[in-house]
């Protein structure tokens, strides 16, 4: 499939939002120039793809690959900045500790000027012919993020904040310009998460390109008999033969419910493998080949 | 399972950690081992979707504790278990109906625009009305322990200050800020929200004033619960506990936790690892297995499993260096399979072990 200008990389914690991200960056990388965005200051991909975390600068992770950093908190400080010409008082303002309450309780300031940014990166990437990958949002998060343009949009009636909500949600629901991939592992629970997720984010968002990344998918090992065969040879190994089942079983309903939902599913490998380094990513980089086209 | 972290004299078990990774059904779990032990338990998660709690014939919509029925499993005569998800919206109406002087000035606040942007969406009332929650528990005289479960890291901190920031924000500060302070990063502050007013059409100056105005005459109550709510959070009776997984990745954010939340003055009396994998069969017991296709297959899933189990000792084992000394490590089993039911959390309630690292 053709691949958004800028993708925002979420699901639960721990279904491997980071590794996919940093894949996806740079497989799209190999391609064309792309920047990796991260919004949780963890600097996991820096760390997957072993160059140092960025900070204020954005760091180098290949020829085409660039990783920056962006936090809703700095978005209103350059926001502040602009509208404040005085540098001294908007310092001032800022380390304020009761300015930051009011803040605090502007609804949605901060995710709505870390949304604009974001959209204004999408439409440079159109112009360029790059790509932009936004990672480190967890499910509720980021449909919190994207609901926050109609939110102010419902909460400016007119004026130039209407106006900006409005392009902002013109930036979501445009398919060239702005997807969603919505990291699953084969579990229940992150399944009935990534449904609903899909549901709301297609229906009530209006995002038209939403798909799932079935990450950690086991490769087919025993036949049904073979497997049968196993357990009875040996007592000591028939769990490990289980948990292998349970793994490949749980991946074919992931699957089926997601294209029973309409969900359009891209499959990852699950990685058996002592750690996550340059080799493993390699391969997913690999097996995102033939599935998303630059 | 560490008998101190049951029978210990405290009567609040803190569960913070990242997202993701089971810290509702970690806390459920030590709360139903502590009920099967003898303690009446009260489980309180934030989680807004708590599957589990569906599991257990909890109603999340009352916001009261629920008994949950523990009859197939054996419990200690005293033990019983409850449970209940936090409505932040809910309680917060309450406390403001409780604490307003009149009926007007609730009303007042209950209509106010910033209130109900607040109240309905930001994360950080979530953790005042926790408190507030805790402590109409806390007052449960039956109650002998009270397990919380907490929102994500980057919030748990967030949780563990917000008593001093509920009285910062109520402080007359914040209220000279909009009567007129004299401060320049206060009259700059309202230069911008003036001017982002103008900008946007918003009159959140006006918002903030009306909000901040109305709380006036509440804030002796808040103050007098969020003293008392940081007392017990810092107190004898709190035992504080960090919950995360054996992933590489998690490690250096549990670290930056640990770390944060010591800055903060909290020491972690144990870290609690979710999702340990079951030790590994003897590879040398597929010797004599045959046909040799189907030995192949059993050994390739062999090293393909004790691929993982490494990766995940490696990760337990650099989570045990990073605590301190005297906090308690205890880990808790993946049943390879996700806990859907009572009976799968009396399992892991009953697997809750401390680790043996010695093994591969």
């Amino acid at each position: 499939m053709t691949w958004p200008r800028l993708s925002f990389v979420i699901g639960k914690g721990g279904a491997g939002k980071s590794t996919v991200s940093a894949a996806l960056a740079a497989h799209l990388a190999g391609k064309r120039p792309t920047i990796h965005v991260e919004l949780d200051q963890r600097g996991s991909a820096a760390r997957i793809l072993g160059v140092r975390a960025p900070e204020r600068a954005p760091v180098k992770a290949g020829e085409r690959l660039e990783l920056v950093s962006l936090s809703p908190r700095r978005e209103l400080e350059r926001f502040i900045r602009r509208i404040v010409p005085l540098r001294v008082i908007s310092d001032r303002m800022l380390e304020s500790r009761t300015f930051s309450y009011v803040t605090a309780a502007l609804p949605g300031l901060e995710a709505f000027l870390l949304l604009s940014r974001l959209s204004v990166m999408a439409g440079e990437a159109a112009r360029d012919d790059t790509y932009v990958v936004v990672d480190g949002l967890s499910t509720g998060a980021s449909l919190e993020l994207l609901a926050v343009a109609g939110g102010v949009k419902n909460l400016a009636a007119a004026g130039t904040l209407n106006r900006l909500a409005a392009d902002l949600e013109g930036f979501i629901a445009d398919a060239n310009r702005c997807g969603v991939a919505i990291v699953v592992t084969p579990h229940e629970l992150a399944l009935k998460e990534t449904i609903e997720a899909a549901a709301r984010l297609r229906e009530q968002l209006n995002v038209s390109r939403v798909f799932a990344i079935l990450n950690a998918v086991p490769a087919p090992l025993f036949t049904g008999p073979e497997a049968e065969q196993a357990m009875e040879a040996s007592v000591e190994h028939a769990a490990l033969v289980r948990r292998r089942l349970e793994l490949e079983a749980a991946s074919q309903r992931v699957r089926k419910e997601l294209k029973a939902c309409g969900i359009p599913v891209m499959e990852l490998p699950m990685l058996f493998s002592e750690n996550v380094g340059n080799r493993e990513i390699a391969r997913l980089i690999r097996s995102l080949r033939d599935k998303v086209a630059a | 399972m560490k008998a101190s972290l049951i029978h210990g004299g405290h009567r609040l078990l803190l569960c913070l950690g990242p997202g993701g990774v089971g810290k509702t059904t970690t806390a459920s779990a030590l709360g139903l081992r502590a009920a099967l032990e003898g303690r009446a338990v009260d489980v309180m998660t934030i989680d807004p979707a708590p599957r589990l709690l569906d599991a257990l014939h909890v109603d999340c919509a009352i916001s009261d504790p629920q008994e949950v029925v523990l009859d197939d499993l054996r419990v200690a005569a005293t033990g019983r278990m409850r449970a209940l998800k936090l409505d932040p919206k809910h309680t917060f109406d309450r406390v403001i109906n409780r604490y307003a002087p009149t009926a007007a000035v609730a009303g007042a606040i209950l209509e106010n625009r910033l209130y109900r942007e607040i109240s309905g969406a930001l994360a950080g009332v979530g953790d005042y009305m926790a408190m507030e929650k805790l402590l109409e528990l806390y007052d449960d005289a039956e109650t002998s322990l009270i397990v919380l479960d907490t929102p994500p890291a980057r919030e748990a901190l967030d949780f563990l200050g917000a008593p001093e920031r509920l009285l910062d924000l109520l402080n007359s500060r914040a209220t000279t800020l909009l009567g007129g302070g004299l401060k320049l990063s206060d009259l700059a502050a309202r230069a911008v929200l003036s001017a982002f007013d103008r900008v946007t059409g918003l009159h959140l100056l006006g918002d903030v004033h009306a909000f901040v105005r109305s709380f006036e005459g509440m804030y002796q109550g808040f103050a007098e619960r969020a003293a008392r709510a940081r007392s017990i959070l810092y107190g004898p009776e709190c035992l504080v506990l960090v919950i995360t997984t054996p992933e590489e990745l998690r490690v250096e954010e549990t670290a930056g936790f640990i770390r944060s939340l010591q800055q903060a003055g909290i020491a972690i009396d144990g870290l609690v690892v979710n999702r340990v994998a079951p030790p590994m069969p003897p590879k040398s017991s597929l010797h004599k297995i045959k046909p040799p296709a189907l030995r192949k297959k059993l050994e390739r899933n062999w090293r393909d499993f004790a691929a993982l189990k490494q990766r995940e000792s490696a990760a337990l084992r650099s989570l045990k260096e990073m605590i301190p000394a005297e906090a308690a490590m205890l880990v808790a089993p993946d049943l390879g399979r996700e806990p859907r039911s009572l009976a799968d959390l009396a399992e892991i309630a009953g697997m809750i072990d401390t680790p043996d690292l010695r093994r591969r």
